[in-house]
């Protein structure tokens, strides 16, 4: 659930509770301060009418004046009774309904005869009056409430509003290029503090990550040393005499590996040198050369395992990229057609007007498609491959924002590049 | 002929100068920037081994004060770094020739063989064994003024092998010759038997002599 939902949804139900009570709550009194008016005004007439009773000289004269007005009745009375207010309902003739009324009855004495005199005072007006003022009451608190609720969400999607920003920039963030977070001038402090600790946070990852990948590219560099130093001490080692079969057997396997941790380290370089982004020269390529270039740096190798290279050459494609990177991803994918292919193989390359398509034979089931562009990742038991060719490809990829995909169909491996990832 | 070799790894700098004096170079050494600098201040060397991350400088420093001074010494920069800014500066400052370690001392050997012949023997520049003769500027090879059609590669083979002549050469470190950095996804190195057959071929057909002698499960030896 959204902040602004949750604040709001309290106010709501505050809102609405304070409506469901005060309505009957002040219906009820309003109708009890409107009764007690009603019943003050008719102990008033009666008193009035007490008071006035010297003035009546017959019983008749007080009759006629009963029959004039339909609001008292009178009646004989057998006894003294003492004044009594209460609530009666009569039928109106007119709507077929009982309205209700507010009487008070009470004992006079004229010329000696006691008699018993009501008077009544209808409720209907008070009752519309009543209905009226709910009415009005009702409409000011919902318009209030309804109001406050607005405006609230308002004014909170404009307080939270650096907040989205914030975590929409803590969304897109990307650790290797360390852009910074885009934020926004608040003069929430909670919200500024968040920005300002975003910040701090980020700036120390980054320093992090940098001495990191520093790390791995000296560590690099260091080797090269010991590397130069163990394949001169070979080469002198094979210099001397004599040398007996199994000497050599060993030697060779010596440099078969140094030169395999040559390869490595070398790889290794390369991939922290793209994400250092030591490649930063941006020119046109054309690919079609590019390629025509790769596949002659390596068509001995191919011809070597028997392997056919078919070229169709479509289109004309051409990229915004560095060379060095382009080249490197070129070779390394005609590389890995080559190596993971077969004897007698063939492979296949393509050129469309939005992308670079090289298929290969090879073995006869899908790659795994989750991990053959992590690091050291090999398939099969190929162990002179080092496994980094294909993450060089990725990381050149996600760097420069090009697109790579892998597709197995029919005994065909397809690499499909795309420099425009869209 | 002599060479000076700047290096501050010792054992790396041993391997080197033992290499170097089998050819019979006179091999003098610094290990550090202020020795190197005043060895190249008060001698002439015929090629400069420079490495770049020296104790108490920079390796840059002293080929920019070799040719302010104007030496026509012929220098060549060993470096871990390969980056191709580090070696356009190596090269823009006026360096021959630009080495990454680790690398093959056989390597290492004709470059610094093809850089001294390049400035000593200008114009006449030709290497004879017995009726062999190679033109290295004219990039040809002939038998007794017959010439012998090679390919490039096949050139580039036989002039690696004559450079380090009665050296065993691994098939790695020839690889890696012909193929240059390419070399790095290569895991078969199948395809120079081709060229290595060819060669052998050829010059069998016009000298009549084994030049080159495969060493079974060792590499190859260019023996005079």
């Amino acid at each position: 659930m959204k902040l602004l939902n949750r604040t709001i949804r309290s106010y709501l139900f505050y809102s609405i509770t304070i409506l469901l009570v005060a309505i009957p709550v002040f219906y009820f009194v309003v109708k009890g301060v409107l009764l007690h008016s009603v019943d003050h005004s008719l102990r008033t007439q009666m008193r009035e009418i007490r008071k006035n009773l010297d003035a009546i000289q017959s019983v008749d004269e007080l009759q006629a004046w009963a029959k004039m007005d339909k609001d008292i009745r009178l009646t004989h009375a057998d006894r003294v009774f003492d004044d009594k207010i209460y609530t009666a309902y009569y039928a109106d003739a007119k709507r077929h309904d009982e309205d209700p009324y507010r009487e008070i009855a009470g004992c006079i004495t004229v010329n000696g005869d006691l008699y018993s005199l009501v008077i009544s005072n209808s409720l209907v007006e008070n009752e519309d009056l009543l209905g009226s003022i709910l009415l009005v009451q009702s409409i000011l608190l919902i318009l209030l409430m309804g109001g406050m609720l607005l405006i609230n969400r308002a004014s909170s999607k404009k307080i939270w509003q650096p907040f989205y920003k914030t975590l929409d920039g803590m969304k897109k963030y990307e650790l290797s290029n360390h852009s910074g977070i885009e934020v926004e001038k608040t003069p929430v402090d909670e919200f500024n503090e968040l920005n300002q600790a975003l910040k701090q946070l980020t700036d120390r990852n980054y320093v992090v990550y940098l001495n990191q990948r520093e790390f791995t590219e000296n560590a690099a560099h260091e080797l090269q040393t010991p590397l130069a130093i163990i394949q001169g001490k070979i080469d002198l080692l094979l210099q001397t005499e004599p040398l007996s079969e199994e000497q050599v057997k060993l030697i060779n396997a010596l440099e078969e590996t140094n030169l395999r941790l040559a390869k490595l380290n070398k790889s290794l370089l390369l991939l922290s040198k793209i994400e250092n982004n030591q490649f930063s020269e941006i020119e046109e390529i054309d690919l079609r050369e590019a390629l025509s270039k790769t596949l002659d740096q390596y068509r001995e190798l191919a011809d070597a395992r028997k392997i056919n290279i078919e070229e169709h050459y479509d289109n004309d494609l051409r990229m915004q990229g560095n060379r060095v990177q382009v080249e490197i991803l070129l070779s390394n994918l005609v590389m890995n057609a080559i190596r993971h292919n077969v004897e007698g193989g063939e492979i296949k390359i393509e050129i469309h007007s939005r992308n670079i398509v090289i298929r290969n034979r090879g073995a006869n089931e899908p790659l795994a498609v989750e991990k053959i562009f992590n690091r050291f990742y090999k398939s099969g038991q190929d162990s002179a491959s080092i496994g980094l060719g294909l993450s060089i490809v990725k990381t050149i990829c996600d760097r420069r924002h090009y697109a790579i995909a892998y597709d197995y169909r029919e005994g065909w491996h397809t690499f499909t590049f795309s420099p425009d990832s869209n | 002929m002599k060479i000076l070799i700047v290096e501050d790894e010792e054992e790396l700098l041993n391997s080197i100068v033992s290499y170097l004096q089998g050819e019979n170079y006179l091999c003098e050494t610094a290990k550090d920037f202020h020795t190197a600098r005043q060895l190249m201040e008060s001698f002439n060397y015929d090629c400069i081994l420079l490495d770049v991350t020296l104790p108490g400088g920079n390796g840059l420093a002293l080929l920019q004060q070799l040719k302010a001074e104007q030496k026509t010494d012929g220098v060549i920069i060993i470096s871990a770094r390969d980056s191709i800014n580090d070696r356009i500066r190596g090269l823009d400052l006026g360096a021959d020739d630009y080495l990454v370690k680790p690398f093959h001392l056989s390597e290492l050997n004709a470059r610094i063989t093809a850089i001294i012949r390049r400035r000593r023997f200008e114009g006449h520049n030709i290497l004879v064994y017995h009726e062999l003769t190679i033109d290295l500027s004219a990039r040809t090879v002939a038998v007794a003024n017959k010439m012998i059609d090679l390919t490039r590669k096949e050139y580039d083979l036989l002039l690696y092998l004559a450079y380090n002549k009665n050296r065993v050469l691994s098939k790695n470190a020839i690889a890696e010759h012909l193929s240059g950095s390419e070399s790095d996804g290569f895991d078969s190195f199948d395809f120079i038997y081709t060229h290595m057959k060819n060669l052998k071929r050829k010059l069998m057909k016009a000298t009549n002599r084994e030049f080159i002698k495969s060493l079974y499960g060792m590499g190859y030896k260019f023996e005079v």
